[in-house]
């Protein structure tokens, strides 16, 4: 185990600094950051939808930039431009990520044999952190490549497309992926960089949150399941009534 | 021995029976295999998992391996592996394991010299070297003459705390970062760098430091699993020291 450690070695580039050695750990913490926090209103706006088919329109209507148009519609063009973007923020998250993968199947056998001998709560969910990061190199790419080329939300666009287009799937399986993934990642960042001492007051609130964020996400998945199940099949955009 | 064993107190004598599952195995004996072997002991008020394994290799097997100095804490040396947590065995009492049985395995991570014991002091010798784990003073001239700088009582209280690092090897053997990337310093390194960071006498600056851990193996390697704050026995910061070395060394780069 220790071979390689005892080989004296005078000058060799893995024993000094390198600026991006720094520039990488600040970016992955601060894209994750942004990410995290980006996900925790992104389920709130859309469980919207639990407070009606109006209040979710409007909603829509106000972040797709209808504020700042003569009508006061949204244009889904927003949502594909910032699509684009935060499929940007993932790719840099995801690269500045991958330091932490074990690259070689020696590692994994490391890191399962330590999973078993040695018993930690935090190593356990840096496990799960880990395994849902990978699942979310494959699920984050399809839902925002969704976005792109098919921007248009509202209450029965959205529930046609989770219904007909069977995207209650993708959904299923991305909302406890992501939401453990991130909601770890804040707790990490948080007594990573010392912003926050009293861990097992945290560890309780990031607990809470996963809960009650997967049960939001389930309720409002469940909500345009109900509401796709009603519409034609030729879905026409919702009409506001007021 | 067996004297000690007939002379015990009624009360000791209905101990509970504790049942010991003890990794052994002997890399210099040939054909040797890793396995497990249960030893039973009767228990006695105030045993610690130290004084078990005496117990155990004075009456039932002289050829068990483990290391112990000083059975108090501060030698760092009996260090192991106790149902699933990287602990000091002296300082942990039987009685705390409620079912009974009690699993020992050497710290992973280290050269295995024998049963429970491994070579830390080998690891810890290159680590000193590897990271120049000593007083780089501002001055290399040694003046008899000049009077030495003063020390604040506070700094010097700061620094006696980091300096309560016994190298028992626990933070390594906790940190799955560091079993995954053998070249990654771990905890003990990152504690003496504070330390030297801290030392108004040390000369070296941040960017001197960010040269030693300033990379992928120092401090921007950890990934802030916390095995070694949650484990180490003598309840060092760790997190609260990474922390602080991290967000120093990330500013010493833009």
């Amino acid at each position: 185990m220790t071979a390689r450690t005892l080989i004296p070695r005078i000058f060799s580039y893995q024993l000094t600094g390198h600026p991006w050695s720094a520039r990488a750990d600040k970016l992955q913490s601060a894209t994750g950051l942004m990410l995290a926090s980006f996900l925790v209103f992104h389920l709130h706006f859309e469980s919207s939808i639990l407070l009606g088919k109006e209040v979710f329109f409007h909603l829509v209507q106000i972040l797709e930039g209808g504020l700042f148009t003569d009508d006061g519609r949204g244009v889904s063009a927003f949502t594909q431009i910032f699509s684009v973007f935060m499929l940007l923020i993932v790719v840099l998250h995801a690269a500045m990520a991958l330091r932490r993968f074990p690259s070689q199947l020696g590692q994994w056998r490391a890191l399962r044999g330590h999973l078993v001998c040695v018993k930690h709560k935090d190593t356990q969910a840096w496990f799960w952190q880990l395994a849902t990061g990978f699942i979310l190199f494959f699920l984050v790419p399809a839902h925002l490549f969704t976005m792109i080329l098919h921007p248009e939300i509202g209450p029965n666009l959205s529930a046609a497309r989770v219904v007909q287009d069977n995207f209650w799937l993708l959904y299923a399986l991305l909302l406890p992926a992501v939401v453990i993934h991130g909601l770890i990642g804040l707790y990490r960042v948080a007594v990573k960089w010392g912003l926050v001492s009293n861990r097992s007051v945290l560890r309780k609130v990031i607990k809470l949150l996963i809960i009650y964020l997967i049960l939001l996400g389930c309720a409002s998945l469940l909500a345009y399941v109900v509401i796709g199940l009603d519409l034609p099949s030729q879905v026409s955009p919702y009409i506001s009534k007021i | 021995m067996n004297q000690q064993t007939t002379s015990m107190s009624p009360e000791n004598a209905s101990g509970r029976l504790l049942n010991f599952h003890i990794f052994r195995y002997d890399p210099q004996q040939k054909g040797d295999k890793p396995r497990t072997e249960v030893y039973q002991l009767r228990e006695t008020p105030g045993m610690t998992i130290f004084i078990a394994l005496n117990q155990i290799r004075q009456q039932q097997d002289p050829s068990l391996q483990f290391d112990f100095v000083c059975r108090a804490g501060i030698c760092g040396s009996c260090a192991m592996v106790i149902n699933g947590l990287p602990t000091l065995a002296c300082r942990t009492l039987t009685s705390k394991f409620k079912q009974g049985d009690i699993t020992l395995m050497p710290l992973p991570g280290f050269e295995l010299i024998g049963d429970l014991s491994v070579d830390t002091g080998k690891f810890m010798r290159e680590l000193a070297e590897r990271l120049k784990l000593w007083l780089h003073p501002h001055h290399h001239e040694i003046d008899v003459h000049s009077i030495e700088a003063p020390m604040a009582p506070e700094q010097a209280a700061a620094l006696y705390e980091l300096e309560r690092c016994v190298e028992c090897g626990v933070c390594v053997s906790a940190c799955a970062t560091k079993q995954m990337r053998e070249t990654f310093v771990g905890a003990v390194g990152m504690m003496k760098i504070a330390r030297f960071e801290l030392d108004s006498r040390d000369g070296r600056t941040a960017e001197d430091f960010y040269h030693v851990i300033g990379n992928q193996d120092g401090v921007f390697g950890c990934m802030t699993l916390l095995g070694c704050q949650d484990n180490c026995p003598k309840d060092l910061p760790h997190m609260q020291q990474i922390a602080y070395l991290r967000r120093k060394m990330a500013a010493t780069i833009l």
